[in-house]
């Protein structure tokens, strides 16, 4: 006979083995599957581009996303809580995130990464020491040196609105002042110099990001050469004697011509020697009276197979 | 002979007391390309002014205040705004749209730079505080305080633009000092 007491003790027995039950794989669950959070954290800046990059977490099972905040000095000196979404990595798939849109000032920055698989989500690791753009690389930039006649040109590599260039011009030859212009314009053509003619004259380029106040080493000099006057000069006698040559070789070549036409068209025949008279005819057939009939014969008969030959 | 070389003497010595004099005189400019937090603050300027519900008041142009600062106050008065803001406008501002927050926090963050850059001017002296100066400043807290605190404080964010052209205006560098 079971009394209300042992009811209720059986209930709550039963209660919290389901209790328990329950909690098991929970605590399995916690243990094994955590979300790991993405390491090694770093930033690798060339010419004021900026490249956040972390280690990424391999964990089997859905796609992992990853969520990139940023907090600038104001932020961590003034609102410590607040911390901005990036403008291109919220989320994100790849172990990396194009940063430059969101460092917009030269002061540090705190940078945080965390990743996502379905509904697990991952700690912060945020990025120590914080980044200020003013550590960015600054490269040589790229230039092309032309010469459009006597013009010095010279075309620069765009990288940005962010920089200005310097380019230092000089005539090679000791003691030349070297001439610095400042370049704002960019991916358009632009004339330095007009060349004197048999010098050379060498350009050599840096680059300066007014927001962080430093300038780029200088590129490898370029040099380039206009022509002398003597070529010119030469130029003209050659193509003096070279007239004269048509002048004299074009009516020859002509004249030729015509004498190949005629003789191609209307051949004048020559007799072959053998055929020649070279004689009177009465003295080829200079026979005597008494054989005048049998030359005449002989004539006669000679020229018959000729007739039928013909 | 003697009377020439006393005259050349004195010349000298005025002339060197000049420069001194000029250069204690000589403003600290602190030049910056604005070109990207003036663009930051347009692309923002229509939501944040929308939201200024006192259209008829004014905090920082009252009877053109920064118009009429001259050029020895400029330093003075470049530190004390800059304070202004970053000491106070922005922390009274709370922002949820993250799109606003961005350009917000791009140009908070560049007066942090700009404070930073001052520094060396107010080492060396040359941000003196004159009257003039600290009147303009008293006048734009005032203004500042007797209006709501969220409502100054966006009415302050839409008058940005107003404090950023005179801070292009005053800071450049070919302009005559």
């Amino acid at each position: 006979i079971q009394t209300p007491s042992t009811v209720l003790e059986e209930i709550l027995a039963s209660l919290i083995m389901w209790f328990f039950y329950t909690l098991i794989p929970c605590l399995l669950i916690d243990g094994v599957a955590i979300l790991p959070a993405p390491q090694n954290l770093s930033v690798q800046s060339t010419n004021m581009k900026h490249l956040l990059t972390w280690s990424p977490v391999m964990v089997p099972g859905e796609i992992i996303y990853y969520f990139v905040e940023y907090q600038g000095e104001y932020e961590s000196l003034y609102m410590s809580h607040v911390w901005i979404p990036s403008s291109w990595c919220s989320p994100t798939k790849g172990p990396e995130c194009d940063i430059t849109d969101d460092i917009t000032a030269t002061v540090p920055y705190n940078l945080r990464v965390r990743a996502t698989q379905g509904s697990e989500t991952s700690a912060w690791s945020t990025l120590k020491p914080p980044f200020n753009r003013n550590s960015t690389i600054l490269t040589p930039p790229g230039m092309d040196v032309t010469k459009d006649g006597f013009h010095l040109v010279i075309k620069l590599e765009d990288l940005g609105s962010q920089f200005e260039f310097l380019v230092a011009y000089w005539r090679r030859e000791p003691g030349a002042k070297e001439h610095v212009k400042v370049v704002r314009s960019r991916g358009i053509p632009v004339h330095l110099e007009t060349m004197e003619p048999g010098a050379a004259y060498c350009v050599k380029v840096q680059t300066f990001v007014k927001a962080i106040r430093r300038h780029s080493p200088f590129s490898q000099a370029e040099c380039v050469k206009v022509q002398g006057e003597t070529l010119p000069l030469a130029l003209a006698l050659f193509g003096f004697v070279g007239f004269m040559l048509i002048l004299v070789v074009v009516p020859l070549s002509i004249w030729k011509m015509g004498r190949l036409l005629r003789h191609s068209c209307c051949p004048v025949v020559v007799l072959p020697d053998t055929l020649k008279i070279t004689n009177s005819p009465q003295k080829l057939i200079s026979c005597r009276r008494e054989e005048v009939e049998a030359c005449v014969t002989a004539m006669l008969s000679s020229e018959e197979p000729f007739r039928t030959w013909i | 002979m003697k009377a020439q070389r006393v005259s050349l003497l004195l010349v000298a010595a005025v002339l060197l007391l000049c420069s001194v004099h000029a250069r204690g005189l000589r403003r600290c400019l602190v030049s910056m390309d604005m070109r990207h937090v003036v663009e930051s603050f347009q692309e923002i300027k229509k939501a944040i002014q929308a939201k200024d519900t006192f259209q008829n008041v004014t905090i920082l142009s009252t009877s053109e205040t920064l118009h009429r600062i001259k050029p020895l106050d400029v330093c003075c008065v470049t530190k004390n705004l800059l304070a202004f803001y970053v000491d106070k406008v922005f922390k009274d501002h709370q922002e949820l749209n993250p799109q606003i927050l961005r350009k917000l926090s791009s140009i908070a963050n560049f007066f942090l730079y700009m404070q930073k850059a001052l520094q060396p001017c107010q080492e060396q002296r040359q941000c003196h505080c004159r009257e003039e100066a600290t009147n303009a400043t008293r006048i734009i807290h005032d203004n500042y305080d007797q209006l709501e605190v969220r409502s100054a404080a966006i009415k302050s964010l839409g008058e940005l633009d107003v404090f950023l052209a005179w801070l292009d205006k005053n800071h450049q560098e070919n302009s005559a000092a």
